[in-house]
């Protein structure tokens, strides 16, 4: 095994290494997601997806017969 | 925007989502009867009567195989195939690999279901398939994969929805875990016998890695996706917080995978796998309470709904439960816990609040949902569903709180030392002490099994009734092209 | 700038992300078990398990034991006096499948063998409330009843053998066994001899105390004498388990 390898093997390296590296990705992550104005209003206009495939009449009126 | 109401079912292929509602409910009536049966051989063990099919170590895989493979695995290729259209809004790819989904998962169940019975198993648990059904489950996967994401590239939506998402990582995960627990060499070409891989420590890893995992994709992860749409179209609003799936999507795939090692505390595994596994439990309950948060919230601002709409009683009662167990379950991961709650029943009353609380529910609540918009129709009886709810609910609280007597005093007991230094209790005391939780379980189940048996009732009764106003709508139509 | 978007409407991309975000953890726990040398610990006396303790442990997978009955005990004192010493790595290196369970509606087996004598284990069996009068164990009579197909015995050594077990079919694999568990063990590790010694252990112990057959009572109690014994623990002190774990 080359020598770089081996700074991974030992724990006291790899569990500080692993801390920092999954701790900013996901602050990255949260960064990226909550900020800008424009990109919480694009993200969040997703959320109307499933609606937009809407069967109102049975959601609302609950029973009304359709009319075709 | 596309259009509903008749021209749906000619729009979206809906006749696979039938069949495969249709076996959930079987497997699921079966599974649970089971289910009672096995709790109810605890109880009073005369119930085995010196037949080998039906002694409990054979038919509690068939229990565990019904529920999770059977009808959970049913329900969720009915809602995956549902939710896949409807969000991309178009039609199931290929009508024929649909099909074969069909008849190689149930096939797959039926033979498992026998074997086991027969005495062929693996004997890993929730994987005890012996090798040829395995084989069968592979070939079905690779097309159920094919047959989802190819649709997902017929979309006519630029965007893959979140619940899609959920899906896709379900689907990927499991393919990963199917095989890779699954690796044995049989005894012959013509022998269902096998033997595994991997031996002892790496194969008990490799196994309750599969173990959890099946739990966080199977039946975490796709359910995740299965609340992603129905509650929001229940609720006749968006779900909560976009930006929030994403995060909680990508911490759920990345940290489940991790703590599979928990299952394995205290054993001959080495301590830093299941410390490691232990610490992310923790952090795993973030994510999976952002999955809750992100459900529950969706109603916010529409919380009279829950007065009015069984449906959604369902799928909130569904997301409380599944935030208690997810919050149950790192707590039980931690060592000092767990050195007193593995192996008893504790373990046995966590899984099944989220087993019954969590999976069951949310699937009680989306095909309460789903059923009357596949025939085209109105939902029997709201009633029933009430009735359903309530055995449900009665039933999983009395299948836990005995469950948590059972496992708590047990673990005390074989842990109590007298004055001198000396065990308190031998064994077989502690088994006669479970006589009573035993039973309270068994009547638990059978509130459950009662639920679900109404909602049987309910289901049928509406299939029936749109037959029939199809059937005199076509009169109507018939008699009108008469008259002309 | 990559957008999340990319990923929502990319299938492929999003395929691919996911498969590498679940792989990570897999990777990291489970590889190195195979590679770490200190996984399992170095100790005398664990050998494979004769052709009739292999299928005794058949019967006991068939039955679904482990359903009930754990094979691992944990360092705690409690386990330590109920049970015996705590389970080593090394004792279930040619378990292929585990058999450490996950629930103990029933006591561990791990160091069951030697405790009960071959009588009391078939009376067990036949009716567990004979003899532990609060039991809920199911009986398990068929097994005194039904004869042991030993016709596929070899076949079995052979599929454990590709998964690393070393049973011997060469001379060469019969003279590495002499050398590492001594001629006697290695005499009942041979693929060609597997009749004949399943035949002589059980007609030696005659175990379920019916000389005429050869049972599936026979093979079961065969294994379940033999769990946790291969091991002398009075050869280690306790410092030297520690080390591993």
């Amino acid at each position: 095994m080359p020598e770089w390898l081996l700074w991974f093997t030992r724990f006291e390296n790899t569990k500080v290494f692993a801390l920092v590296l999954f701790f900013v990705t996901f602050c990255g992550i949260l960064l990226y997601v909550y900020t800008g104005k424009s990109r919480t209003e694009r993200l969040e206009s997703y959320r109307f997806i499933p609606l937009d495939d809407d069967d109102s009449d049975l959601d609302a009126g609950d029973g009304e017969v359709k009319q075709r | 925007m596309a259009q509903a109401g008749m021209g749906s079912t000619q729009q979206y292929n809906y006749e696979i989502i039938r069949k495969f509602a249709f076996m959930a409910l079987v497997w699921g009536v079966l599974g649970m009867g089971a289910g009672v049966y096995i709790a109810s051989e605890l109880a009073w063990p005369f119930l085995n009567f010196d037949i080998p099919q039906i002694t409990f170590g054979r038919l509690r895989p068939v229990h565990t195989t019904l529920v999770i493979f059977g009808f959970g695995g049913s329900a969720l290729f009915a809602t995956s195939y549902y939710i896949v259209q409807r969000t991309c809004q178009t039609r199931l790819y290929s009508d024929w690999m649909a099909n074969f989904t069909f008849w190689g998962w149930q096939s797959a169940i039926a033979l498992g279901v026998v074997g086991y019975m027969m005495g062929y198993t693996q004997s890993r648990e929730y994987a005890e398939f012996e090798w040829p059904v395995d084989l069968i489950i592979l070939v079905t996967w690779v097309v159920y994969f094919t047959v989802y994401v190819q649709t997902l590239r017929r979309r006519s939506q630029p965007h893959i929805y979140v619940a899609n998402w959920f899906f896709i990582a379900f689907l990927l995960v499991i393919a990963l875990l199917h095989i890779f627990n699954n690796l044995a060499v049989p005894v012959g070409l013509f022998s269902i016998k096998s033997y595994s891989l991997f031996s002892g420590v790496q194969d008990a890893m490799t196994q309750w890695w599969y173990g959890h995992n099946a739990v966080g994709f199977f039946l975490t992860a796709a359910f995740l996706g299965m609340m992603y749409y129905f509650v929001p179209k229940q609720a006749g609003r968006p779900v909560y917080s976009y930006r929030l799936s994403i995060v909680h999507f990508w911490a759920l795939s990345f940290l489940y995978m991790w703590v599979g090692a928990h299952h394995l505390h205290w054993t001959a595994l080495p301590d830093w796998t299941s410390t490691l596994a232990a610490t992310f439990s923790i952090m795993l309950l973030l994510p999976s309470w952002g999955g809750m948060i992100n459900g529950i919230m969706t109603l916010s601002g529409a919380w009279d709904r829950l007065r009015t709409d069984p449906i959604m009683l369902f799928l909130i009662t569904a997301l409380s439960f599944y935030g208690m167990s997810t919050f149950e379950g790192p707590l039980m991961s931690l060592k000092s816990v767990n050195a007193l709650s593995h192996y008893t029943d504790w373990t046995v009353g966590h899984v099944h609040s989220g087993a019954l609380g969590w999976v069951a529910m949310v699937t009680f609540g989306s095909f309460y949902h789903m059923i009357p918009r596949l025939y085209d129709t109105r939902l029997y009886s709201t009633r029933l569903v009430y009735a359903h709810f309530w055995l449900a609910t009665i039933g999983i609280v009395l299948y836990i709180t005995s469950m948590w007597v059972a496992g708590i005093f047990q673990g005390l007991m074989l842990r109590s030392f007298d004055d001198y230094g000396n065990l308190a209790y031998t064994f077989v005391e502690t088994v006669a002490f479970l006589h009573s939780p035993y039973m309270v379980r068994a009547i638990g189940g059978m509130f459950f099994l009662t639920g679900i048996l109404v909602m049987c009732w309910n289901v049928y009764m509406t299939i029936r009734n749109a037959r029939a106003e199809a059937a005199a709508l076509e009169a109507k139509l018939a008699a009108k092209m008469a008259r002309i | 700038m990559i957008k999340h978007e990319s990923i929502e409407t990319n299938a492929g991309l999003l395929i691919a992300l996911t498969l590498i975000v679940v792989s990570i953890g897999g990777l990291v726990e489970i590889v190195p078990l195979f590679f770490i040398n200190d996984t399992v610990e170095e100790v005398e006396g664990v050998r494979p398990y004769t052709p009739l303790e292999l299928r005794g442990r058949d019967v006991y997978t068939r039955e679904g034991c482990y359903l009930c009955h754990s094979q691992m005990i944990r360092p705690f004192r409690d386990e330590d006096l109920r049970y015996g010493h705590y389970s080593l790595a090394a004792e279930s290196q040619y378990d292929h499948p585990f058999q450490w369970g996950s629930k103990r509606t029933g006591p561990d087996l791990a160091r069951v063998g030697n405790k009960y004598s071959n009588e009391w284990h078939v009376a067990h069996l036949l009716n567990p409330r004979s003899v532990v009068p609060q039991s809920i164990m199911p009986n398990y009579p068929w097994l005194l009843e039904t004869d042991l197909d030993y016709s596929d015995v070899q076949a079995r050594m052979r599929a454990l053998k590709a998964t690393g077990v070393p049973y011997s079919e060469t001379q060469e694999e019969y003279d590495a066994n002499v050398e590492r568990f001594g001629k006697a063990v290695a005499d009942k590790l041979d693929i060609l001899q597997a009749e004949d010694n399943l035949l002589a252990q059980a007609l030696a112990n005659d175990y379920d105390g019916q000389r005429s057959r050869i049972t599936e009572m026979d093979a079961l109690i065969a294994y379940l004498q033999v769990l946790g014994t291969m091991v002398d623990f009075s050869k280690y002190n306790e410092g030297y388990f520690v080390e591993f774990r």
